[in-house]
């Protein structure tokens, strides 16, 4: 790329050859406007918006598609270029509403913002209007296409981002529309970055539809603590209430994306299930208390029982601030009894192996293997890094129990049940030992390999870039342990980079403060014993835990006492809960969020807890001084992340044994749908509404569904079967909303 | 919901287009699945074409709307139609419509009750030197006034 230098309005500006004039003039902070031009996606220049005057030329050129050449003389604003972008105004106008006082946009619209720059202030046109129908395209996105100026931006997010082709432009001339085929609904997880990137209000925000004008609210940096990206949002608020989150531009984080999950689920926060008071057990009566009552109620009960007898387990989506703080108090109490791993088939887990790659890194592959995961669907983000490594070439494979609909072309993916991971596994890493004439280790001395492994080994060997993502379905697989051994493994033998994907939200965190056991029990060991004092931060056993039942039942016990601090009220954790402590939620604490690239990312609060909740650290911190335990003087969450940051885990590598392991016949791997996978976006009523978000079946095999004699509509543990061949036999593969049943 | 037939003819199509270009095929088979079933199109036959050709349907629709040759709702035997562009436009198209509608009885977009014809406003035919224009089938029919009109319409059975 060679520089070069033009002038735009006189000023001397560089730029490299082929770049568009826009492109220049932005980084230079001169002024085009623009409507269809978007610096992330394709060039379409049919809104002529930008046009402007390049000397040498008769005519006005669209600066967006235009390349810049050496010497070149650019007018932005002579009148030429001034009497071309009125024209242009004017012509847009001709259809267009104009019916700014109820449109959600108003205010922060870019036709409005053009008109007032740039267009006329008497209308000429007098003729009737065209309207257009609205179909209605799902819960998340109102349109009001009557106001749409055809700039395709949205088409062609769908095209070139989304990687689900939605939106179209359908007929022609004054017919010309912009409407998805039928009105099945928007389908893709980034659908949200459409009214984002809408310059008009033909597309906005359906739940903040007529809630608030868009100059009212207050716009608050923060974070989304959904999925190991943390994406950077903003929070907007009016009158302590989050109305709505937009995304904030982090070029090495999510870009200018988000998720519609970090988009909507801000919607929960009003939800009317919020536990807002504390309260205790009386006599198996629950009563409102003042948190002073409550608190104490808490440390007696924690107090009356041994050490030994005591355990706290979290939410993986819990704060940086709050996890340090809990472990913390477990360990001053003299306890190891602490875990976040509630969903785990086996806590001995996966989350030992290590990430290697960064989100931009990953990029640059030019292989991906993906292992034990609905990525798109899981962490949308950094599938969506995947997705642009496949446009410039890369090749994905995928080993999983189900043939996924990811957003990119799959070359070649291996079903498999998670009973038979390891083997097809230890078969690819055998082929990969072999092929660098290794010495094979001595579990794969016995190893048969096929072809499926051969192609998947010869891919990634072939790789000068590749990469291993494990996922999060690993958790449901006893032997997890072993598959992300063999994973690790498998990286080092074809140089291949590593994600571990398997436990989400905020586990980044939790790992950076040790909140596990060293010696003590884990989650699981923890339900088989017979503890006498829990205390729960923000779990909901029902959804969260993998034997949720057992679960249940043992913190029912008579002699089990159960400080829960919850955001939501759930009815299980009502029936067997001692005292509950109302918690903020997100978005109304501060905090950290440590992502994939082990970045931490902190927040402040957006909006003051709901009711009388209060956030995590604050409550703990009293926790621990009424239990007179030393070291707990923090006056701000930050002096709190200070210590937790300064943490450095010992990694102590633990030894792996690749073995046969006793294992069901036919397993199940069960995996909520990304609007069910924390309590705050169950609670979302919007997304719960959307295709993705009503997803509940168990698939299965004809000839697994033979064994388990289930047919078509039957229930397996509470959820609708249903039989085809996507699925791997000798396993049932569950996706849904439903919380978990045995 | 294609025949046999008609695949073998959208095949050949796809066979002029280097390989993973099949889409580009679209228009033919749109055009093949159209005459298949007399003359119109219906959404479930525009998502058959587009899984068929490996496209999101939303693009075959596209297309389907975009171009005037494809008809959304059943039409007659013989579908007049009538260019209202500028050329035409300018030469009295809109009043010789409104003549066709009223001596066929048949609305613009709509067919006769014997099914013989039905009448379509399409854009620009490229014959502008002989507008106002009509076509039926493979024919064009140019400088049309009122009474060449009903002479055409004698004709048609
Ligand atoms: S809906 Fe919005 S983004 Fe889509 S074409 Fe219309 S104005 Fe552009
Ligand atoms: S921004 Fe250049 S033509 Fe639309
Ligand atoms: S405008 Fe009618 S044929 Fe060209």
């Amino acid at each position: 790329m060679v520089d070069i230098e033009i002038e735009i309005d006189g000023n001397v500006v560089h730029g490299h050859s082929g770049e568009s004039i826009i492109s220049i003039a932005d980084r230079e902070g001169i002024d085009i406007p623009r409507f269809c031009y978007h610096k992330k996606l394709s060039v379409a220049a049919n809104c002529r918006m930008c046009l402007v005057d390049v000397e040498g030329n008769p005519k006005p050129q669209p600066a967006c598609s235009t390349p810049a050449s050496a010497g070149m003389r650019v007018h932005t604003n002579n009148e030429k270029a001034k009497a071309s972008q009125k024209a242009v105004m004017e012509f847009l106008l001709i259809n267009h509403p104009l019916d700014c006082p109820i449109c959600d946009q108003g205010g922060e619209c870019e036709l409005q913002d053009v008109a007032m720059e740039y267009g006329s202030d008497v209308s000429k046109f007098n003729e009737g209007k065209r309207i257009v129908a609205d179909k209605g395209i799902g819960a998340l996105i109102q349109t009001d296409m009557t106001r749409c100026i055809h700039c395709t931006r949205c088409v062609r997010f769908g095209a070139e981002v989304a990687g689900i082709v939605e939106m179209g432009a359908t007929g022609r001339g004054e017919e010309l529309k912009i409407e998805p085929f039928l009105s099945e609904g928007i389908q893709s997880e980034l659908s949200g970055n459409m009214i984002d990137v809408c310059p008009v209000g033909a597309l906005t925000s359906k739940p903040f539809r007529y809630e608030v004008r868009s100059w009212q609210m207050s716009s608050v940096q923060s974070v989304a603590r959904h999925d190991l990206v943390g994406s950077n949002v903003f929070t907007q608020t009016h009158k302590g209430k989050v109305k709505r989150v937009v995304a904030r531009d982090n070029e090495s984080v999510n870009e200018t994306w988000i998720s519609d999950r970090d988009r909507f689920s801000y919607e929960g926060l009003a939800n009317e299930n919020r536990a807002l008071t504390p309260k205790i057990k009386v006599k198996g009566e629950w009563q409102e208390v003042s948190w002073e009552t409550a608190l104490e109620a808490a440390i007696s009960g924690i107090k009356k029982n041994s050490a030994e007898a005591f355990g706290a387990l979290a939410s993986k989506n819990a704060t940086l601030e709050e996890l340090y703080l809990l472990q913390k108090l477990t360990r001053e109490l003299g306890s190891e009894n602490l875990d976040t791993r509630l969903d785990v088939a086996n806590p001995s887990s996966a989350s030992a192996l290590e990430t290697t790659i960064s989100l931009t890194g990953l990029e640059a592959v030019d292989h991906a293997l993906i292992i034990n995961s609905y990525l798109r669907l899981e962490q949308p983000m950094i599938n969506h890094r995947i997705r642009k490594a496949t446009l410039q070439g890369a090749k994905v494979s995928t080993v999983n129990a189900k043939a996924f609909d990811f957003n990119y072309r799959v070359a070649s993916s291996v079903l498999s049940a998670p009973q038979n991971t390891v083997v097809t596994l230890s078969g690819v890493l055998k082929v990969l030992l072999e092929s660098n004439s290794q010495a094979l280790p001595d579990y794969l001395k016995g190893t048969k390999v096929n072809q499926a492994q051969i192609d998947i080994a010869n891919a990634l060997s072939a790789a000068e870039n590749g990469v291993v993502v494990l996922g999060e379905q690993v958790s449901s697989n006893p032997c997890a342990d072993q598959v992300a051994k063999l994973v690790e493994q498998i990286a080092k033998a074809s140089n291949a980079k590593t994600l571990n994907a398997s436990a989400t939200g905020n586990t980044l965190s939790a790992e950076k403060v040790s909140f596990k056991p060293n010696g003590g029990l884990n989650a699981k060991q923890m339900f088989d014993a017979d503890l006498n004092a829990f205390v729960l931060l923000d779990v909901y056993p029902a959804f969260d835990c993998v034997d949720s039942a057992a679960a249940i039942e043992n913190l029912s016990r008579d002699d089990a006492f159960v400080v829960a601090l919850n955001s939501f009220e759930d009815a299980s954790v009502l029936s067997f809960a001692d005292v509950i402590l109302p918690l903020a939620s997100f978005y109304e604490t501060s905090g950290t969020h440590i992502n994939i690239e082990n970045v931490a990312q902190s927040y402040s609060a957006s909006v003051k807890a709901a009711g009388d909740s209060k956030p995590g650290w604050k409550v703990l911190k009293v926790l621990a001084d009424l239990l007179e335990l030393p070291g707990f003087d923090y006056t701000d969450s930050s002096q709190v992340a200070d210590d937790a940051l300064s943490l450095s885990p010992s990694l102590a590598a633990t030894e792996v044994d690749i073995i046969a392991m006793e294992v069901p016949n036919i397993a199940t791997v069960w995996q909520y749908t990304p609007y069910a996978s924390d309590v705050l976006t169950r609670h979302s009523q919007s997304l719960q509404q959307t295709q993705i978000g009503q997803v509940s079946e168990a698939t299965v095999s004809e000839a697994t569904a033979k064994i388990l004699e289930l047919s078509q509509g039957d229930c397996y543990k509470g959820v609708p079967v249903n039989i085809n061949e996507t699925v791997a036999e000798g396993c049932v593969f569950v996706h849904t909303n439903q919380a978990r049943q045995r | 919901m294609i025949s046999e037939q008609a695949k073998q003819q959208i095949d050949t199509w796809v066979a002029k287009y280097p390989a993973g270009y099949q889409s580009s095929a679209v228009m033919e088979a749109l055009k093949i699945v159209q005459a298949e079933n007399d003359g119109s199109l219906t959404s479930e036959l525009i998502q058959a074409v587009a899984d068929y050709l490996e496209m999101p349907v939303i693009s075959a629709h596209e297309v389907a709307t975009f171009y005037e040759n494809y008809n959304h709702k059943p039409v007659g035997k013989h579908v007049i139609r009538f260019c209202h562009n500028i050329s035409c436009m300018l030469n009295g198209a809109d009043d010789l419509i409104s003549y066709l509608e009223t001596k066929t009885g048949v609305k613009t977009g709509e067919v006769s009750e014997d099914g013989l014809v039905s009448v379509k406003k399409v854009e620009c035919l490229g014959a502008c030197v002989g507008a106002p224009m009509f076509q039926i089938g493979d024919q064009y029919y140019e400088n049309l006034t009122p009474q060449k009109i009903d002479e055409i319409l004698d004709g048609l059975q």
